[in-house]
């Protein structure tokens, strides 16, 4: 009971906060692009997190979402709802594509192919020029503005729209944790052979784990571009801005749990934001620097994310209480 | 009616021939103990026969259906399992969702959940369901363990030495489950390195040496066999008679 | 008759595509990680050079050791200290640990050096030797010729050196390897350490013929997996062959594609690679 109501006091704030803030201003700018990681970095955590398969290549799903829906759009004038419909068949196809050859073996393997496959996508995507303006990049038509075709004058919709998307990746999350396939993926983790043997087909499992995680991945490349308005291949199918990023949020946060993408995008983007206003271009990769090393400490010394920081702290304030 | 049949299974690792020409027939409903010294090859059988191992040569048969070549969670479906004679628990989870995960292959998630309270039932942990597999000691895993393996379905369970480590009491109990089990229809074939519990409830007994099937018999023949006398049960069985 | 020259390139270019890549696939072999930083040694290796150029007069082939050396050093700290606690942590500790080695190396340069391109100019940048109608450049030529001896040394060092001996012990069997006395801590730091510094020593050997700038790791990354997956992740051996393969896969398919798509091709070989061998041509010790 306790759980639902907090939930929907979160959601209530989520709600209403997009509203307290200057429309035109830099700080909804800024939310919105936090709720977008988050989302991306749920993503990420289904097959990261869930299925224990670690993806540096998320990039390439990102992507072809982004592209996907923006060549339709202006090749073909299809709505970008349509547009976001089908890159995430694409971005389901990609994943089955990379998944299949690598998931039976060790897990290097597939972060690796992962990698590759998200620096080969940008690479084609630069080179072939005539389908996607190659390096000089793309951009989203204008529109009049209209739900339909995902078109509006101010940002204020477009965080809505992130925040549905954070509240439907997390809700594909649970669902999968708690259901069928999160006991599966859970099994296989600790030990596929047993997991084999009292009868689950490990392969067909983590490959639907990969599909439902690239598929999501790449709608949200649509929302990215829907936002951006502009983009080029080095932005979107970038390792280091996307790749690692949304992989570093879900870790930071807490891998495998559903709120840790959450907290980590509300900890990382905001700060990321700080740092590059106070420290401006003469200290460039310093932010960058930063996160590095607090990706090194984590690993080191709180592998399980700051929501291990939170549970001892809820610990110790629930036992103070019962005192 | 033949539920398992095995003809000519042989398997190789490098310069050890592990697995010899192994060949027998099991009717439905029976159990059969498989002894041998250590290193015999038991444990190998057990992975072949449920698909971690492929065999060199042979073939094996399982309700009429040709298993050799399919992957373990196939061979699960058609009703064979094992269990692992370390114990392969899903140490982070609970006792209840380790067996409730293995009810998944047949069931959705709210009747996998009942039948693996009715697993643990059978074999006496209810009360412990919600405990963390990873911490019990090793007789209650291996028990939970055995109810994951029940909770498959299987037509074919494969028992490896579920009674290490108990004292006569639990083992007593062990051998009425088992003894249960087969009256349900379940097939049992049990690896154990107890004598008296083999002879006890097993209809027969098939002994292994070096990879090789050495015989093939009631208790009574195989207390008697010059061979496996000599080869596995030396003075032990005199002393124990 | 291209066709022959784009051979000839390509095992000259491959033979130092092997030394870059050891590394890598030494550290698996004996320690069963994949450092995703190993590309950033590279970097750090051509600046090293760079540096022993711009300041010392050192042409960069001669400043390889030095690479070498200041790669070593940092290896050996970062190995002892950081990757030393996640040598038993489940896959994905070890690879975000790398990850984020990578981002620490990569932007510390970018601060340190800023983002330029820097580049150098030896007396020998153009030449090349003629064979009858085929050229062979001397950049390349020289660069192929350090790696070999690298290779040399290397070979030396894993057979008959105690070191060597000890580190494929260990890699074949850590607990005999205790039990026999050798301090399984020391030799992955070895192992690490030389790992990295043989890429750095690549990097030393190539700047004639390639800009640095702190992002240039990345674009050896994709080359640097597919020539020890190619090989056999953890076998040597395999590195050498899998260099020298991708060496020529490389120069043959510019004779076909533009250059930007010779990533494309490396990535179909390792995929194809994964899914039909994944034990490399060579195969590996794991």
């Amino acid at each position: 009971m306790k759980r639902w109501l907090l939930l929907a006091i979160v959601l209530a704030v989520a709600g209403l906060l997009p509203l307290a803030l200057d429309p035109r201003g830099y700080w909804i700018r800024v939310l919105t692009f936090t709720l977008l990681f988050a989302a991306m970095a749920q993503a990420w955590n289904i097959i990261g997190g869930l299925a224990n398969q670690t993806s540096l290549g998320h990039a390439a799903f990102f992507g072809i979402g982004a592209y996907t829906s923006t060549i339709l759009l202006l090749k073909f004038s299809i709505s970008p709802w349509l547009g976001m419909l089908a890159g995430g068949v694409f971005g389901g196809l990609a994943a089955l594509v990379i998944a299949i050859p690598t998931m039976r073996l060790q897990g290097h393997y597939f972060a690796l192919a992962t990698l590759a496959f998200g620096e080969v996508m940008r690479v084609i995507a630069n080179v072939w020029a005539s389908l996607t303006g190659g390096p000089a990049g793309i951009s989203v038509p204008f529109s009049p503005p209209s739900i339909a075709g995902y078109s509006f004058k101010l940002l204020l919709p477009h965080t809505y729209i992130a925040i549905a998307a954070l509240v439907i990746t997390t809700v594909i999350f649970e669902w999968i944790q708690r259901g069928a396939m999160g006991y599966r993926l859970r099994a296989i983790k600790e030990n596929p052979s047993a997991a084999e043997v009292i009868g689950i087909d490990t392969t067909r499992v983590k490959l639907q784990a990969a599909v439902i995680s690239g598929a999501l991945m790449a709608m949200l490349g649509t929302l990215y571009a829907q936002v951006a308005v502009f983009f080029d291949p080095d932005t979107v199918f970038s390792a280091a801005g996307i790749s690692i990023r949304v992989a570093l949020i879900a870790i930071l946060g807490g891998i495998g749990t559903a709120i840790g993408p959450i907290l980590g995008a509300f900890f990382i983007i905001p700060l990321e934001e700080l740092m590059n206003e106070w420290l401006s271009s003469s200290a460039a990769g310093l932010s960058q620097l930063v996160f590095g090393l607090i990706l090194i400490a984590v690993i080191l010394w709180r592998p399980h994310g700051f929501i291990t920081v939170l549970r001892s702290l809820r610990a110790k304030f629930t036992k103070g209480a019962a005192r | 009616m033949t539920i398992l049949d095995v003809h000519g299974v042989s398997r190789r690792f490098g310069g050890l021939q592990a697995l010899s020409d192994v060949t027998f027939s099991v009717p439905k409903g029976q159990i059969i103990g498989l002894i041998g010294p250590n290193g015999a090859g038991k444990t190998t059988f057990f992975s072949t026969l449920v698909g971690l191992i492929k065999p060199d040569k042979g073939s094996i048969l399982l309700d009429g259906e040709p298993v050799v070549g399919l992957k373990p969670h196939k061979i699960a479906r058609l009703g064979m399992t094992k269990t692992f004679q370390n114990v392969a628990l899903f140490g982070e989870s609970s006792v209840l969702d380790n067996v409730l995960t293995a009810g998944l292959l047949r069931h959705d998630v709210d009747a996998a959940r009942e039948e693996a309270l009715k697993c643990l039932d059978r074999v006496g942990l209810r009360s412990i369901a919600h405990q963390q597999a990873g911490i019990l000691s090793f007789p209650e895993r291996a028990r939970v363990e055995l109810a994951r393996a029940l909770c498959t379905g299987p037509k074919v369970l494969l028992l490896d030495e579920v009674m290490a480590a108990l004292n006569p009491v639990e083992m007593q109990e062990v051998m009425d489950l088992i003894r249960s089990l087969r009256d349900d229809g379940i097939t049992l074939l049990v690896v154990e390195h107890h004598m008296r519990a083999i002879m006890a409830i097993c209809d027969r007994i098939l002994v292994l040496n070096f990879g090789k099937l050495l015989a093939d018999g009631t208790p009574e023949q195989i207390a008697n066999d010059p061979q496996v006398v000599e080869a596995y049960l030396g003075k032990s069985m005199e002393k124990r008679a | 008759m291209a066709f022959i020259q784009a051979v000839i390139d390509g095992l000259l270019i491959g033979g130092v595509y092997a030394v870059i890549s050891i590394g890598l696939t030494l550290v698996y072999g004996v320690m069963g990680i994949i450092n995703f930083a190993q590309a950033e040694f590279l970097m750090v290796g051509m600046l090293v050079a760079w540096f022993a150029w711009a300041f010392l007069g050192l042409d960069p082939v001669l400043a390889a050791p030095l690479s070498f050396a200041v790669a070593f050093v940092i290896g050996w700290f970062v190995q002892g200290q950081l990757i030393s606690r996640v040598l038993k942590a489940p896959s994905v500790a070890q690879i975000f640990l790398t990850v984020g080695l990578l981002i620490v190396i990569e932007n510390s340069a970018l601060l340190a050096f800023g983002s330029q391109f820097r580049s150098v100019t030896t007396w020998y940048q153009t030449m090349s030797l003629s064979l009858g109608p085929l050229f062979v450049s001397v950049p390349y030529l020289i660069a192929f010729a350090m790696s070999l001896a690298c290779g040399v040394l290397l070979w030396w060092f894993m057979r008959a050196s105690w070191f060597g001996r000890a580190m494929r012990a260990t890699a074949q069997n850590p607990a005999a390897a205790q039990l026999m006395g050798i301090d399984s801590a020391l030799m992955y730091r070895i192992a690490f350490a030389l790992g990295v510094g043989l890429t750095a020593f690549g990097g030393a050997v190539i700047l004639p013929y390639v800009t640095v700038y702190p992002g240039v790791g990345g674009q050896y990354v994709v080359l640097m997996f597919t020539v020890v997956v190619l090989g056999g992740l953890g076998s040597v051996a395999g590195a050498v062959v899998g260099g020298l393969a991708v060496g020529v896969i490389q120069a043959l398919s510019a004779l076909v594609f533009p250059i930007q798509l010779q990533n494309l091709v490396l990535f179909l070989v390792f995929i194809m690679v994964l899914a039909v061998k994944p034990q490399g041509l060579v195969g590996a010790s794991r």
